[in-house]
This record gives structure tokens, sequence and C-alpha cells, in this order.
């Protein structure tokens, strides 16, 4: 069954090239999908539009059957908490600690306070940041703050982790630790789309769309038999 | 309902808890609306410590029937039936009381110290008399009816003369009307000063939170859960500066008695401002509470928007 769905979809921008053009693809319940291509590609564009974060021009995207073009403000909440957002900017709050950032999106549903705090702790476990729960983010890495950020997109158990550049500022180390949460997360059957330059990743992918200037150039899928050589 | 009342008590910790990181400013906001809610606060003390006494002199305008010096007592007491029909007749209550000659003579004596020289004149030179208190005149239109009724008692057989202290009447309910309309227009005034303080300082917190705002809503928070510490923050910035504005006002009342006190005894009167009551004080500090909820209302919904 499709989980994520892009029927002919465009994004224009006042003033500036189509971000993407006639886009249509399709992204299994459970696949863990990589998205790659030069920058201004339209990757981000992509991700931003299955959270409903950017809406289509044209064309129809379905999150989970849901078309996100008709999906009134009041409901955009219920669909993002099905989703685990990591973007590019990890987006912490500065005046808050750790464990109170990976806690948001529990709190926000109206989680009770010690289970939130026990399944944030578990999150930044599973991210290797355990010992800085209590710490505030201005004092930790670029790196750590992408882990926390991490931590948060997936605390709340999404159906889709969206992630954009999620090992930009990381080292090889961090960014195994990041494809191995994601993997593990895959391996649960969360549906996972990350964006990447990185062709370390890529060479371990199972499934790789290609885009460029806004549309999809190429798309491969590992078989069965190619996973095997691997 | 459970977890309605966790989100209700996350968005208190945090207004607290974004209070207690911008307390200085906090503060000073405080002041500025309690200076604000200060002047209605004491226009009101004021007004309802002079209450009652203006309720006194107003409520019962008095009419003084004289009769005519030769009209004999038998005529005099044959005339309470035919005041009362003029009273029917313009439909109004009243309390009548017949006052014989004798014992007008008498508290003439009594109240004015003047017994002795009163003695000396021989003959009561005082008719016989009724004093009519009339009821439900409360304003100066309504009193103006009152001379209506005098004129037709002193029409009535026997009657000399009739005293109306109706002009009293019309005076002091248009001065306590002047008050009340002056004292409504000052609270409208100071409570739209109060809503735009309000206003103003969460639009500010609105911008320097803009980043959790967007973050909260990557996040899945719904628009309630993110206006809700907005609202208390609006509501305990009303309330915290009622508080302070009724301490204030209470506290201004000692120095104030102390010259109302020498005052009122030139009067033989032991008169003093009170501080209101505890359920006016508790009606003002909601009030205060909602004012303040009122104008962060109003801003986040005119700056949350552009926040998004």
């Amino acid at each position: 069954m499709a989980m994520i769905e892009f029927h002919e979809v465009s994004k224009l921008y006042a003033g500036s090239a189509a971000a993407l053009s006639q886009v249509s693809l399709s992204i299994a319940s459970g696949e863990l999908v990589f998205l790659a291509g030069p920058s201004g590609a339209g990757k981000s564009t992509l991700l931003k539009m299955i959270a409903a974060i950017e809406r289509p021009t044209s064309g129809r995207v379905l999150v989970n059957g849901q078309d996100i073009g008709h999906i009134k403000p009041r409901g955009l909440p219920y669909l993002r908490r099905k989703l685990g957002l990591i973007l590019q900017e990890q987006r912490l709050l500065m005046d808050r600690s750790v464990l109170a950032n990976v806690m948001l999106p529990l709190i926000v549903t109206g989680a009770p306070g010690e289970d939130a705090e026990k399944r944030a702790r578990a999150a930044l476990g599973k991210v290797g940041l355990l010992s800085k729960a209590a710490s505030m983010p201005q004092s930790l890495s670029g790196g750590e703050q992408q882990r926390v950020a991490i931590a948060r997109a997936i605390v709340h158990r999404p159906q889709v982790i969206l992630a954009d550049e999620p090992t930009a500022n990381l080292d090889r180390d961090s960014a195994n630790l990041v494809l191995s949460t994601l993997k593990a997360f895959h391996g649960a059957g969360v549906t996972c789309i990350v964006s990447t330059h990185d062709e370390y990743f890529l060479d371990r992918a199972d499934r790789v769309i290609y885009l460029s200037q806004g549309r999809v150039t190429d798309a491969w899928q590992r078989t069965p038999v190619e996973e095997d050589v691997a | 309902m459970k977890i309605w009342l966790r989100q209700h008590r996350f968005a208190v910790m945090d207004a607290f808890a974004r209070l207690g990181r911008n307390f200085g400013s906090f503060a000073f906001n405080v002041l500025v609306v309690a200076i604000a809610l200060a002047l209605p606060f004491a226009g009101l003390t004021i007004l309802e410590n002079v209450r009652p006494i203006s309720t006194q002199l107003a409520v019962e305008p008095e009419i003084s029937i004289f009769m005519a010096m030769d009209t004999p007592r038998e005529r005099a007491n044959a005339l309470a039936p035919e005041i009362r029909q003029v009273l029917q007749a313009n439909r109004t209550a009243g309390v009548l009381e017949f006052i014989p000659r004798e014992n007008a003579l008498g508290a003439l004596k009594e109240r004015s110290g003047l017994s002795d020289a009163i003695t000396t004149l021989g003959n009561n030179p005082l008719p016989d008399g009724y004093v009519l208190k009339l009821a439900g005149f409360n304003n100066a239109k309504d009193a103006g009816r009152v001379d209506e009724i005098a004129v037709q008692l002193k029409a009535l057989p026997g009657v000399e003369y009739v005293q109306v202290d109706s002009a009293w009447v019309k005076r002091l309910a248009a001065l306590l009307n002047v008050l009340r309309l002056a004292l409504l227009f000052l609270a409208v005034t100071l409570g739209v000063v109060v809503v735009a303080v309000v206003f103003n300082t969460i639009r500010l917190q609105v911008l320097t939170q803009r980043e959790e705002i967007e973050v909260s809503r990557l996040v899945g928070a719904t628009d309630g859960f993110i206006c809700r510490p907005f609202y208390y923050s609006g509501a305990l910035l009303g309330l915290a500066a009622g508080a302070l504005a009724l301490g204030a006002v209470a506290l201004g009342l000692r120095p104030l008695n102390a010259a109302v006190a020498e005052f009122a005894r030139l009067y033989a009167s032991e008169f003093q401002l009170m501080p209101l009551g505890p359920a006016v004080t508790t009606l003002l500090l909601l009030l205060s509470a909602i004012l303040g909820l009122s104008g962060a209302m109003l801003s986040v919904r005119r700056h949350l928007g552009r926040a998004a």
C-alpha cells in the first residue's frame, strides 16, 4: 500500500524556476527511500510538501491516502503528529534543555510528563546523547545538535520520517549512527524518506530517486540479487 | 478531559516560566497597567463610600404641606385621605406624617436652641402641617414630577403653603449621574489602555518566540496549544496589575482618611473612606484578568498568523 503518492505535482515560486515540475512517484509503507540530486533540485521542496509545509501549485500529494491540498489548517497538526521531521537546520529551542526539546512532540499531544520524559530519554539513548539530556543545545556541537533533532523526530514513533540532509554536519561515525537509527526504524515498519548528497549512503540504499531541476530524472531500486551481492 | 487539563497545566507552567525569564519586563508592564487601573478603582472606591450618604439624601424627596393658621384640627386631619388620593392619581407611593402645630413648636425649640426666645412669642406661630416623603424618585427626570404633585396639593382646601425640595433632588441626582458617567467613561478609556498595553506586550512575546511557535507547529501543536500560554500570560498580567492597583488604592486611603476625618469632624461626623468589600474586590480582580486576557487574545489572533 502506498504511504506517499505524488501525482504530476508542480511547485512554482513567483519570479523563479519551477521548484518541482510534473513529479509523479509512489513510496510504499515501510520503505526507506533516498532522494538524491544537486542543490536546488527540489529535494527539500518535495519533503516539505509531504509535511504540508509547502502546498503544490498543481497536482496532488497524498499522505496515507489523505490529499494534503485539501487538509484544513485545523487538521494539519494531526497530520504532522504522524511525521518525524529532520530538517537541514535543526531548529532546536535554545532556551530549553535537550530533554525538553525532545519531549516537545509528546507534550503537544498532551502526553503525561513522566511518560514523555521516559520516552524522550529512550530516544536520546538511541542517538547516543542520553548523557546530554540536561544540557542546553548551544553547548552541543553541530553534530550533536543534529542528533538531538533526530531524537525529537523519532520520539513519538511516527509513521513516516522525513530527513533533509540529516548527515550534512556529521562526521562519519555520527553519520553511520544516524543511518543505523533510520534503518532500525525502517526495520520496524516506519517509512523513511531521506534526502542526501552522501555517496556513502546512496551506495547502501535500497531505493534512490534522483531529482534535477525539479524533475525526477532517474530512479532505481535494489533487487534482491543486488542485495545479495552488496 | 485528562489531556485537556494536562495541556492547560502545561500552558500555565509555560506562562510562568516565560514571566520568570523576563521578570523585569513583566514587572514594568504590571506597573503600567496598575497605574491605568488605579484611577477608576480609586474613583469607584470613593463613589462606593459616598453612595450610602447620597442615597439617604436623594431617595425620598420631601414635600412639606402647611395648613392655613385658622384651619381647624378636624379639617387638618381630614386632609390626609385627600393627599393620598393625589398620590394615587399620580401613581406615586409615599409616607405621610401629620405634624400637629404643638409638636412642630416643640421640635423647633429643641433643635434651634432658641427655646427662650420662642417662649417670649406667647402664641404658637406655627400651623399644623404634613410631611410627605415620596418614594421611587431616584433621578432628575423623576424629580420633575414632584413639582406637579406639589401644585395639586396646593389646590387642596385649607392648604396655605407647599414647600418642595425637588430642586435639591434634581441637582443631587444630576450630580450623581454626572459622576457615574464620568467614572464609567474613565473606566472604559483606561480599560482600552489596559487592553492596548497587554496587546503590545503579548505582540512582543509572540515575535520573540516566533521560532518556538514554528517548531511547535512542525511537531504537531494545535493553535490552541500555541495560544494558551500567551492567554495565561495576558490574564496573569491583568490579575497582577489589578491586585497591585487595589493595594495601592487601599494604601492611599490612609493619608486621605486623615484629612477626611478632620473635615468630617467639623460636621460632627465620623465619616471615613473604607476599602472596597471582598465581593467588589473579587469582581475587580476578575475584570482585570479578563481585560488582560482580551488584550492577549486580540494580539495572538492578530500576530500568530504572521509568526507562522
